[in-house]
């Protein structure tokens, strides 16, 4: 793969190409889904391939071939090259300069999912839905999903970087319905579970099984407990709506690429500016955000970007304000600030974009029961149901699947159809108190979208529970 | 394309080593010439043909796919398909691969829009930016080539090749935003020029947005915002899995007048002014399918396996999901929604005659399925209606309705339908798009105010 991808550079740069970068993609991906008792995908995927993106009098071209050979990669060259060429327009991409990198990463992997045959995965998956049995739980649904991803990059000004990314991931849901009501609860998140880079360790690890009889109880109650009430409010809100939280109003508005508005046809832009950084007050200051490529298991945990920029650790919001930008070497020239790190493609077809890496909210300080204790009369939100945000990342709206009261530092009665709605810097403004490292915990997501063709994103996020005060809660159609 | 989608599931199938099985091949040449303030930035081209194969072995069912062609890359295909099916366990009711249908003849493809390259892409891209000179440009156009092939050991011979054109252009700067959007399989409807004047001059209309309290509003949706609405509606309501498993708005009220009676949607994926198809991801006839007949719910879409699940009569109605979303269940790929007796859209606005004017959606999200409440906001082009007239522009709105509550009362629906381009282009293409009019509405529920239009 790596002459292959010298050679794919080669040919960029013989057709004209005043820089080109070649990635050669190898991804295996299994999935394992129960539902009702019925096996209801047992899937073993594979695509490799290589892209080939290059800049060709300034402007930027990118094409791919599924054939990992010689003409594969001297095609798609010479493709991109004639692309950028039709496309070009009036200005001149540069790159922020990026050591000439090589080395090789590779996750760290206790047991090896791949040797994890695909009996054992089924037998997890019906395991788990059989303790998720409940008599108004009317659907019950387990899945575990494996994935290893080998690559090769070769650049032009020097990078030979070899990386192999393994990921694993599962969950669960319940779904009861009784009387036109219909109710969902799931471990350890919703939306597909969660997912880490690691091995088969992880699945295991997770306990689906043992969390399944709450999973399934707490979904059953749901059918009968009260609709949670509209009003402005304290909110308390579980680390794994926190971890939605910091992506949706935080990641996205933070990747420089939409502040230039790249993204201004489809995901949409950011209210941040470029002018913002060192000066914007995102928050209170509570409010510590950290981007880490480096967090063990995190799913944007990698040795090397798609650009061949190492791995960091960097501060993004620190006490409230503005720090840093999410950046490639192209945004990070024009910003004048920053190395690039952050571009990601999904598989050998897509061009690297700018994509969240681990982005965590870092701790702050005492335990759970230290945030409700403060609370007169407030609202406890508990796992991602629904997700609404705007183009600029401004207004947002929040469902969870299940919400307590909070009387007197205390959980009351159980709510349900909970929503909350805010405006992004003054909800982080409202942010009163962020539990400390012993409530921390990371989840990874799988359904992060992004670009045009599009492209998925795996990202991590890391939160503890926090509060925040004056919070809207209880929209209603 | 170089290579043929009939000849690789051929050869798929001939690799498995027994039990019944199915081979998809989907193969894509595809170019998108993304641009962002006037210039194309990310130019991407796509060559790929992936094989799929399902497995069926003592009724336990096993998948795999891969994009190696060649006889050790299918026969390592064909193993590990084997090695999925005998990890499962046998499922009751199973009902087997379909056999051989005849299949319906449709439009679809046109050798004009396959003969569009790199270069011509380019230049119809440019062509959209071109067609602004105050606005910076955001967008892209794409053309591709798309060609499935399903063979199986039950007879199904399949193959569709199909071609599809899109032009998105947001039109934008500080302060002004517009939108317009044009898909087709045909040559005769790619005019970026066109969507990029649209985007243009709504743009130009929205700038000093004002703000309104939330609020149910009457409302008047062009096409882009009522096609993503439907859709998301759809694949919740349209489905037979959230049917039979209570979940779905639909569940229990099959037979009910649940809309106003100007409201009939469908399913239709053989009508030439969508992106036809012939059969679904088993090979199998589409269809088809009433929905909401004059605002009756009459239906769902149906695949094989959740029609003998029901077990009550129900049959395939063309609607399977590709097999690696078999979990999903069957979809809905092709909603149309009929047209109305309403000539323009400033006919509609005189109906609502005071109220707001949506141009398109951005981010949905699910609130509710079983109430089928959706939020999100509006976006490039958002207008107040005052005195039956288009007024001043508004800030992006934050909306939170109940699809059928919206679709109750409705005062019109426009005469002509509009195809919106329903894909992302996450993964292989597939082109898939929604045949709407623009619609009235006498209720809209807007639950909070966002920012100014524009960048």
């Amino acid at each position: 793969m790596r002459d292959l991808c010298k050679a794919a550079v080669d040919a960029a740069l013989g057709a004209g190409a005043t820089y080109a970068d070649a990635r050669a993609v190898v991804r295996r991906s299994q999935a394992v889904s129960t539902k009702n008792g019925r096996v209801e995908n047992v899937t073993d995927l594979e695509t490799e391939g290589i892209g080939v993106r290059v800049l060709v009098g300034g402007a930027w071209g990118f094409s791919c071939d599924r054939r990992l050979d010689a003409d594969g990669a001297r095609d798609a060259a010479l493709r991109a090259c004639a692309f950028a060429l039709a496309a070009a327009g009036s200005r001149e991409k540069a790159l922020a300069p990026a050591p000439a990198s090589s080395g090789t990463y590779r996750t760290p992997v206790e047991k090896d999912p791949f040797e994890v045959s695909l009996s054992e995965k089924v037998d997890l998956c019906v395991r788990a839905e059989e303790a998720l049995r409940h008599p108004d739980v009317k659907v019950t649904e387990a899945f575990v999903r494996a994935q290893r991803e080998h690559k090769v990059l070769v650049t032009s000004d020097g990078a030979e970087i070899e990386q192999e990314l393994v990921e694993t991931g599962g969950g669960i849901d319940a779904l009861a319905a009784s009387d036109g009501g219909f109710q969902m609860r799931s471990y350890p998140s919703a939306h597909g579970g969660s997912s880490a880079q690691g091995g088969w360790e992880y699945v295991e690890n997770l306990g689906l099984e043992r969390e399944a009889p709450r999973v399934a109880e707490q979904a059953a109650a749901l059918l009968r407990a009260d609709v949670c009430p509209p009003g402005m409010t304290t909110v308390v809100i579980d680390a794994e709506q926190m971890e939605l939280q910091v992506h949706e109003s935080v990641g996205h508005p933070i990747e420089l690429d939409r502040v230039y508005g790249s993204e201004a046809s489809y995901a949409g832009t950011s209210f941040l500016k470029a002018g913002d950084l060192g000066s914007l007050r995102y928050g209170s200051d509570k409010m510590n955000i950290t981007a880490d490529s480096t967090t063990p298991g995190g799913l944007g945990t990698f040795g090397f970007d798609d650009e061949g920029v190492p791995a960091r650790r960097e501060p993004i919001v620190v006490e409230g304000v503005l720090r840093n930008f999410l950046t490639s070497r192209e945004t990070a020239e024009t910003l004048g600030a920053g190395q690039g790190g952050s571009m990601r493609a999904d598989g050998w077809n897509r061009m690297p974009l700018i994509r969240m890496t681990n982005l965590h909210l870092e701790p702050g300080e005492g335990s759970f029961d230290d945030l409700l204790a403060d609370v007169d009369d407030g609202i406890y939100l508990e796992t991602n149901k629904s997700w609404s945000i705007d183009d600029k990342r401004l207004n947002f709206q929040f469902g969870t699947q299940i919400a307590w009261e909070i009387k007197n530092g205390k959980l009351g009665r159980m709510l349900r159809d909970a929503t909350y709605t805010g405006i992004t810097p003054e909800f982080w403004g409202s942010l009163d108190a962020v539990a400390g490292p012993e409530a921390w915990h990371m989840q990874g997501l799988t359904n992060c979208g992004k670009g045009q063709p599009g492209q998925g994103a795996h990202v991590s996020h890391g939160s503890s529970p926090c509060r925040f005060r004056g919070v809207q809660v209880g929209v209603k159609a | 394309m170089s290579d043929d989608a009939r000849e690789i599931a051929a050869r798929a199938l001939k690799a498995v080593d027994g039990g019944d099985a199915e081979a998809h091949v989907l193969c894509e040449r595809s170019g998108l010439a993304r641009f962002a303030s006037s210039e194309v930035h990310q130019p991407t081209l796509i060559e790929n043909c992936v094989v799929t194969l399902r497995v069926i072995r003592d009724g336990k069912i096993g998948t795999s796919s891969t994009n190696r062609l060649d006889d050790d890359g299918l026969k390592l295909l064909a193993q590990r398909a084997a090695e999925a099916a005998d990890s499962g366990v046998a499922e009751e009711g199973f009902p087997g691969l379909p056999g051989s249908m005849p299949l319906p003849e449709v439009e679809g493809f046109d050798e004009a829009v396959a003969a569009i390259g790199p270069e011509d892409q380019a230049r119809l891209a440019r062509a959209a930016i071109d067609a602004s000179t105050t606005t910076g440009q955001f967008g892209f156009f794409t053309s591709g080539v798309t060609e499935l092939a399903i063979v199986s050991s039950a007879g199904v011979e399949a193959h569709q090749s199909m071609t599809d054109a899109t032009t998105l252009v947001v039109s934008a700067d500080d302060g002004a935003s517009g939108y317009a959007t044009q898909t087709s399989w045909s040559s005769d409807g790619v005019d970026p020029a066109a969507v990029g004047r649209e985007a243009a001059e709504k743009a130009a209309r929205t700038r000093s947005a004002k703000t309104i309290e939330p609020a149910p509003y009457r409302a008047v949706l062009e096409p882009y915002a009522f096609a993503d609405l439907i859709n998301y509606f759809g694949y919740d309501a349209f489905g037979a899995n959230g049917l039979l498993e209570e979940r779905s708005y639909l569940a229990g009220r099959l037979g009910e007048k649940i809309m106003d009676e100007k409201v009939s949607i469908a399913d239709d994926a053989l009508d030439p002014r969508g992106l036809p198809k012939r059969f679904d991801f088993e090979g199998v006839p589409k269809q088809r399918v009433q929905l909401v007949e004059n605002g009756v719910a009459r239906g769902v879409v149906w695949d094989r396996t959740t029609a003998a699940r029901a077990g009550d009569g129900h049959e395939t109605t063309g609607h399977a999901p590709p097999p690696v979303y078999r979990q999903y269940g069957p979809l809905t790929f092709a909603l149309t929604v009929d047209g109305g007796e309403v000539d323009s859209v400033e006919e509609l606005c005189e109906l609502v005659g005071d109220g707001i004017y949506v141009t398109r959606l951005h981010y949905l999200g699910i609130v509710d399925p079983r109430e089928g409440v959706i939020t999100g906001m509006t976006r490039d082009g958002t207008f107040r209606i005052r005195d039956g007239k288009i007024a001043e522009p508004l800030v992006n709105l934050r909306f939170t309705v109940s699809v059928p509550q919206m679709l109750e009362d409705v005062p019109g629906l426009g005469r002509e339908r509009k195809l919106v381009n329903g894909s992302d282009f996450y993964g292989e293409r597939y082109p898939i798009g929604t045949l709407v009019p623009a619609i009235a509405t006498a209720r809209f529920n807007i639950t909070g105010v966002g920012s100014e239009p524009g960048l």
